[in-house]
């Protein structure tokens, strides 16, 4: 409830902003460490945090011959579009940081996407995936994580494949939930029926009226558009009302963390879309997860790999610039960007939008999951 | 005195330049103060608490940014008709919410947002939905005969924020002063009695009402133009009981009450941003704390303050 | 048939709007007051319940009694420190509930972190079979023990001294001063009590569910629109307000799209008022015309 209250200040009248060491670059992050979506905001953080001291212990970022370590301003926005906006400027006119990147909450980034123009900065948006961001030809912004559709194809395409109709939703009804719907939606072919959707609000957690209505529909295979919290609730109950259906998921649903909120019986056979698999037999994503769990004691997010991503290649697009204080010689440089990321390759189309390889694993009997989409990295229980 | 005011606002920009993060929080609690003077109007004039009012300012938000949008109507036009929209919104829910009394009107008025939230997260087709209306497009320059004045900018934009902010304080100013305003007082103050020295309880109540609720809808289609986007989450429960604390900490009843409540509720958490994790505590504390001693806002309590001292000069 | 699964589906939560509904009830009729951060307590019960399991000693039943006990101490420490002097002013009752949420809401959130946390009794994730529906015994806990807290709650205030003298109080605050009922004591146990059972409600939720920040914010507007429905005074209005809301929010699923519940439940409460504009049991209060 409180997520509200506006960021916004005369302190920049009277408060310079903090000197900054001459020899360190400031990258801006908003995300939110508070109110109902902390949760997914650590890990973006996390993994902003892993990708700065990944770049200070090589050495910095060397720009125009001379090294500069890495620093990180972050303002939490609490998926607010006026903090949004009010965070973007203060990071751009009083942090004066060479690019902004983060941000959850889609309409908080279509408010922070304006400012960043208006002040020439450029800025990488790691997890919101609303398509219309990218689509409002503001030529400031760029995003290294997949769109809604992106996500949804290869899941779409198993719906088809396996005969998974008629389908049942039950989405946050939030851009997160209602985006992931209306995209899926657009995606399946127009012979799959959907039979019930369920929306209902974040925070809320008792789903026995969704759960009854989804028996009643018929439906063979119950979506999930949520976060994990909300996510192992609603199956346990889907699972404890006995329903047998076929469980499909979204990225937060295919990791060890959400294995220890329920347990292998009620996973098992569900299939989810996934960013980032952190026990893929790729070493991008393995090297990955090994630094990830080292330094939090937890498996890797795809948030997390996204974000780190992102700042690699902010810091790569600072450095071929190779100059500081010039907006649009880093926004150049983004654009051309041509990153090894491990996430996958990175590079920007003409609308900013990168695209990312998205999987689809599956979970197994015995609480390992396995990749069954792209079928070139099908891998055998325990390597999802 | 408000039109002082009202150029010292717009001259900070020329006096202190360069300083685009001070216009931008300037500017954005400038969307703040519009609404804050409606709900003023209903609440510290007329003793009517709206817990919903942020809806009727989402609103004339929705309406300004889709004829923007989409008619390609101007900025001021479009600002005029979406506080006519939330207006006649503001009538309708009046008409049978306004015979309901005290507390029940409270917790009606906040179910009259809720379902304006929730019809500006579900009209995927009108409002954008959960995602909200991006590409609200910028002001056009505004042209009177030769002049031409760039408003698309963000100090444009300030001295525009700045000009329909003191629109809506020379409206409270008229209103409050105006035969409508004592009667609206005599409500306040007693509604059996004003009813006996035949004020139409009703109608005033109504008229006012709807008044406010345009207010508000002229501060949301501000805040929409101004961020560029049209959310939800701008208008949802917590922005309306954020507002209620504007009014109340201003002080409900002064005509500056909106003003200094949207600096200080705006500002406040910016400053303690230092203490980053524990500003939001720090910040509720400074609210009970205005709760417990100073129930009439930092006003009254400047008012109190200044007598108290006359008191001890002249002792 | 479809109708009486979704009315068995909303009992539950209907009884956890109850519980929440009932608090508010109190203290408004004692003490004119609306604690909108009854919320925030409700959530501080969840917590404790958690606390106590994972620290103290894994036996829930003492879990739950003692989140309850904690939650009435923070509940009387409010009445004395804050809501006691703002029983005049509806508006700064708002401020002051308003800060109370931020505090508490992100005090939990330093101390605990942002992840929701979870409380594990096993042995009420059981399943009854209930017809089509599969029941978890935590389910049928939660409305026997708030059938049985509000069976309580009636007794107490019918049978018992304290209970009596409370609703004097809330009938005439003058009258039960005459008679010897310190006001003060009244004050402090009807906030004690009611903050007591909006802290068992959260620990009851817990182990089904999750403990997290914002686990009230939405009882609490659910719990609001009860009290209002149930006319704002009557512990047995705001009970069936409680749980009518919570079968309405189920049946509504079956009649409207599921992204219009929140809708439904609030035209309807706006509809009843026009109906009857002092909520169904209702009265004008006094001084009122």
């Amino acid at each position: 409830m409180m997520r509200g209250i506006r960021a916004i200040a005369l302190a920049g009248l009277l408060a310079p902003g903090l000197a900054q060491a001459a020899d360190t670059i400031t990258f801006g992050i908003v995300s939110a460490t508070s109110g109902p979506l902390a949760a997914a905001g650590k890990f973006q953080i996390n993994g902003f945090n892993l990708a700065m001291e990944k770049l200070n212990r090589d050495g910095g970022i060397e720009v125009g011959g001379k090294k500069y370590s890495v620093a990180l301003k972050i303002y939490d926005t609490h998926c607010s579009p006026a903090e949004g906006a009010s965070a973007m400027e203060r990071l751009a006119s009083v942090d004066k940081v060479p690019v902004v990147l983060g941000e959850l909450c889609s309409p908080v980034a279509a408010a922070e996407m304006p400012v960043a123009q208006d002040n020439s900065v450029p800025f990488i948006i790691t997890v919101p995936t609303a398509e219309s961001l990218t689509e409002q030809g503001n030529p400031w912004t760029f995003r290294v994580n997949a769109d809604n559709n992106q996500l949804n194809k290869s899941l779409g395409q198993l719906v088809v494949n396996r005969a998974m109709a008629p389908l049942a939703f039950i989405a946050w009804n939030n851009d997160a939930g209602r985006g992931g719907v209306k995209s899926m939606q657009a995606l399946l072919p127009a012979d799959v029926k959907v039979a019930y959707t369920g929306y209902f609000n974040v925070g809320e957690v008792d789903f026995s009226a969704h759960v009854s209505n989804i028996r009643r529909s018929g439906a063979k295979a119950v979506m999930l558009f949520m976060d994990e919290e909300p996510g192992a609730l609603a199956i346990r109950q889907i699972r404890d009302a006995g329903l047998d259906v076929q469980l499909i998921g979204t990225l937060a649903m295919g990791s060890g963390r959400f294995l220890t909120r329920l347990n292998a019986q009620y996973l098992s056979g569900m299939v989810q879309y996934n960013a980032f698999p952190p026990n893929a037999p790729l070493p991008r994503i393995k090297s990955f997860n090994d630094a990830y769990v080292a330094a939090f004691k937890d498996e890797s997010h795809g948030f997390a790999a996204q974000s780190y991503d992102a700042l690699m290649v902010a810091a790569d697009a600072v450095h071929r610039a190779g100059v500081l204080g010039n907006g649009e010689a880093v926004r150049k440089a983004l654009a051309a960007t041509r990153y090894d990321g491990v996430i996958g390759e990175i590079r920007f189309d003409a609308k900013g939008q990168a695209n990312p390889p998205s999987y689809v694993t599956q979970w197994c009997d015995d609480g390992t999951r396995k990749i069954v989409f792209p079928e070139a990295l099908a891998s055998a229980c325990g390597g999802g | 005195m408000l039109l002082g005011l009202g150029v010292a606002a717009a001259l900070l920009p020329v006096l202190v330049p360069d300083q685009p993060y001070a216009v931008q929080v300037l500017t954005l609690s400038l969307c703040s103060v519009v609404p804050a003077v409606g709900l003023n109007l209903l609440f510290g004039y007329t003793g009517l608490v709206s817990l919903g009012h942020m809806g009727f300012a989402g609103v004339g938000a929705y309406a300004a940014a889709l004829l923007m949008k989409q008619a390609g109507w101007g900025f001021l036009p479009a600002l005029v008709a979406g506080a006519g929209m939330a207006g006649i919104v503001g009538l309708l829910v009046g008409i049978p919410c306004l015979r309901l009394r005290s507390h029940f009107f409270i917790i009606v008025t906040l179910a009259v947002g809720l379902i304006l939230g929730t019809l500006f997260n579900n009209l995927d087709w009108l409002t954008g939905g959960a995602e909200g209306l991006p590409g609200v497009p910028r002001p056009r320059p505004l042209l009177i005969g030769e002049l031409r004045i760039v408003l698309g900018t963000a100090v444009g934009f300030y001295w525009m924020a700045v000009a329909v902010t003191v629109a809506a304080f020379v409206v409270q100013w008229a209103v409050v002063r105006s035969p409508f305003g004592k009667s609206l007082a005599a409500i306040r103050q007693d509604e059996a009695m004003a009813a006996a020295r035949g004020v139409n309880v009703f109608a005033h109540k109504l008229a006012v009402f709807a008044l406010s609720a345009a207010i508000a809808g002229a501060g949301g289609a501000l805040r929409a133009c101004f961020l560029r986007v049209a959310a939800p989450s701008s208008f949802d429960l917590g922005e309306s009981i954020n507002l209620v604390a504007v009014v109340i900490l201003g002080g409900a009843g002064f005509q500056a009450g909106p003003a200094v409540g949207s600096l200080v509720f705006v500002a406040l958490p910016e400053v303690l941003r230092v203490a980053s994790q524990a500003r939001l505590m720090v910040f509720g504390a400074l609210l009970v704390v205005m709760a417990l001693y100073s129930p009439r806002g930092l006003l009254g309590a400047a008012v109190a303050l200044r007598r108290r001292m006359r008191r001890a000069d002249a002792v | 048939m479809a109708f009486l699964e979704q009315a068995l589906n909303g009992l539950m939560m209907g009884s956890i709007y109850a519980l929440f509904a009932v608090g508010m009830v109190l203290v408004f009729g004692v003490m004119r007051v609306l604690n909108f951060a009854h919320g925030v307590i409700f959530m501080a019960g969840g917590y404790m319940c958690h606390a106590v399991m994972t620290h103290v000693v894994a036996f829930y039943p003492l879990a739950l009694l003692l989140s309850a006990a904690g939650g009435a101490v923070i509940g009387a420490v409010l009445e004395r420190l804050v809501f006691r002097r703002l029983r005049e002013s509806l508006p700064m009752q708002i401020v002051a509930s308003l800060g109370l949420i931020l505090m508490v809401q992100n005090g939990v959130l330093l101390l605990f972190g942002p992840e929701a946390v979870q409380i594990s009794v096993p042995a009420m994730r059981t399943v009854v079979p209930l017809g089509p529906l599969g029941v978890t015994l935590q389910q049928v806990l939660i409305v026997v023990v708030v059938g049985v807290a509000m069976a309580g709650l009636h007794l107490f205030l019918t049978r018992s001294r304290l209970g009596t003298a409370m609703r004097a109080a809330s009938q005439d605050l003058q009258a039960a001063r005459v008679v010897g009922i310190n006001p003060d004591r009244v004050f402090a146990l009807t906030f004690a009590l009611a903050s007591g059972l909006a802290a068992l409600g959260g620990a009851l939720l817990g182990p089904l569910f999750l403990v997290f920040p914002a686990m009230g914010d939405l009882p609490l507007l659910k719990g609001l629109t009860a009290i209002v429905l149930g006319g704002m005074g009557s512990v047995g209005g705001a009970v069936l307000g409680g749980l009518a809301i919570g079968v309405l929010e189920a049946e509504s699923t079956l009649l409207a799209p599921t992204d219009y519940r929140d809708l439904v439940v609030f035209a309807v409460l706006i509809l009843v008022l026009l109906v009857r504009p002092y909520g169904l049991f209702g009265r004008r209060l006094r001084g009122e015309p």
